[in-house]
């Protein structure tokens, strides 16, 4: 198996009912491409880094969990409430942030988030998309068009989206990329929030952000680039 | 929390909302389907004159040119949101089966817009007949039914395919040809004063199977 989880996870009988399990899970997208088969099983409430090189899998373990990929092997379970999550109803529950995500140019900061949030059929669009444009530093941004924004406040806003729902499992790819000294702290307090009210997986390289995580998935197989 | 049928609700007018909007800003596809129509009105007007007397030209010509000034903008909604990296973000809001229903009814909406324009000054143009309205107006309504369900489809299966140009007219050949053929006959029957009771069935069906086989497929479209 490629993946070893290393930390002893940390529990409490309160929150204990969320979490996230992979059974033999691997995904090839071509031969030794994609991720290699990976037994771990994560709970909350914690911030879990998912580590490993590049191209071991780790952006593919986070769409898996995230309900946006299919595994061409094994499984992966998501229980939140104490309830398994179908890889399709997993939006419900799963907050994304990931460099892949993207918005809709012609739309603003604000109508962006709106939009996600009314799609989502919950009430009360504006006003949570307010909350979470403040909670990432972009107060004041809500006019601006995706398009115009810089690749640090880009991520911001994908921060932003990936809290909007106040999600119990949060799924971060890379959540400092581009970000200044000021987005790596606001990544840290968003880690910190997360971990108060379920399970974080943090997909990342950096050591500050595995220093934030009690617990750990190293992916050791074989994936991109790999010249073995 | 809002129930399953009202999400689903909620989703498919929001998916509409953004996408009406997003056209309105970019004109990405309205300027460039009106261009072409009111182009080709105004040359085959030039070229040929009035065709009043011509009930087989006139269905013809106004279903040619409905289709190849839609056709581009039809299919491109979902191409848009893969070319765009969006698509991502689509899935983690709402069900494939409602992003599917959004773009189907913003896609009726952009032909109706379309229909307004150009079925008026193809009358006009043309020197067509008063048409019976009423079976006219089935065929119009039933004709763009089929298309925009044809063409979301076939839009969303080719959406993450390298070839998608070719593929799409490949996909779509087969597939609109019965539409275009049916409502090609039935606008010439309702002027030449003839049934067109088989024409309505067909296109009705073929819609019908259409959004049958949709309701089957967007659920499983989009497992990468």
């Amino acid at each position: 198996m490629s993946g070893v989880q290393l930390a002893t996870p940390v529990r409490s009988a309160a929150t204990v009912d969320i979490a996230v399990t992979g059974t033999a899970l691997m995904h090839r997208y071509a031969p030794g491409r994609g991720l290699d088969p990976i037994d771990f099983q994560v709970a909350g409430p914690g911030v879990v880094a998912v580590t490993g090189r590049n191209g071991v899998g780790k952006s593919t373990l986070l769409r898996i969990v995230a309900g946006l990929l299919q595994p061409t092997g094994g499984r992966c379970d998501v229980v939140v409430g104490g309830v398994p999550r179908a890889p399709g109803a997993r939006r419900t529950c799963v907050g994304y942030g990931a460099p892949e995500l993207s918005f809709y140019d012609e739309l603003t900061v604000a109508e962006n988030l709106k939009f996600a949030t009314e799609a989502r059929g919950d009430a009360g669009a504006g006003a949570a998309a307010a909350a979470a444009l403040a909670e990432v530093g972009l107060a004041g941004r809500e006019r601006d068009r995706f398009a115009a924004l810089s690749s640090g406040l880009k991520q911001r806003l994908r921060l932003a989206f990936a809290i909007l729902f106040q999600p119990p499992v949060l799924v971060l790819d890379e959540p400092g990329s581009h970000l200044d000294d000021a987005g790596r702290e606001l990544v840290a307090r968003l880690l910190e929030r997360q971990r108060e009210r379920g399970l974080a997986l943090v997909a990342t390289n950096d050591e500050r952000e595995v220093r934030l995580a009690d617990q750990r998935i190293e992916l050791r197989g074989r994936g991109v680039g790999d010249p073995a | 929390m809002p129930t399953s049928a009202s999400s689903f609700a909620a989703a498919v007018w929001a998916i509409l909302r953004k996408e009406c909007r997003t056209e309105w800003r970019t004109r990405y596809g309205l300027n460039a389907s009106l261009l072409f129509a009111i182009t080709t009105l105004t040359s085959v007007s030039f070229a040929a004159g009035r065709l009043g007397d011509r009930a087989d030209l006139l269905g013809a010509l106004l279903w040619i040119v409905l289709l190849f000034a839609s056709l581009a903008s039809l299919h491109h909604g979902f191409v848009r949101e893969v070319e765009g990296h969006t698509l991502t973000l689509l899935r983690l809001v709402a069900s494939p089966a409602a992003i599917a229903v959004g773009k189907l009814l913003f896609n009726l909406a952009f032909l109706l817009v379309l229909e307004l324009v150009t079925v008026p000054l193809f009358l006009v143009l043309m020197g067509a007949p008063p048409p019976a309205w009423g079976p006219f107006l089935a065929v119009l309504a039933l004709g763009s039914l089929a298309l925009a369900s044809t063409s979301t489809l076939v839009g969303a299966i080719i959406a993450q395919t390298r070839g998608r140009a070719a593929l799409f007219a490949g996909v779509s050949l087969p597939l609109l040809l019965p539409v275009v053929a049916a409502a090609v006959s039935g606008t010439r029957g309702q002027w030449q004063q003839g049934s067109i009771g088989s024409e309505l069935k067909l296109l009705a069906g073929f819609t019908a199977a259409v959004l049958g086989a949709s309701i089957l497929l967007y659920d499983h479209l989009w497992n990468d």
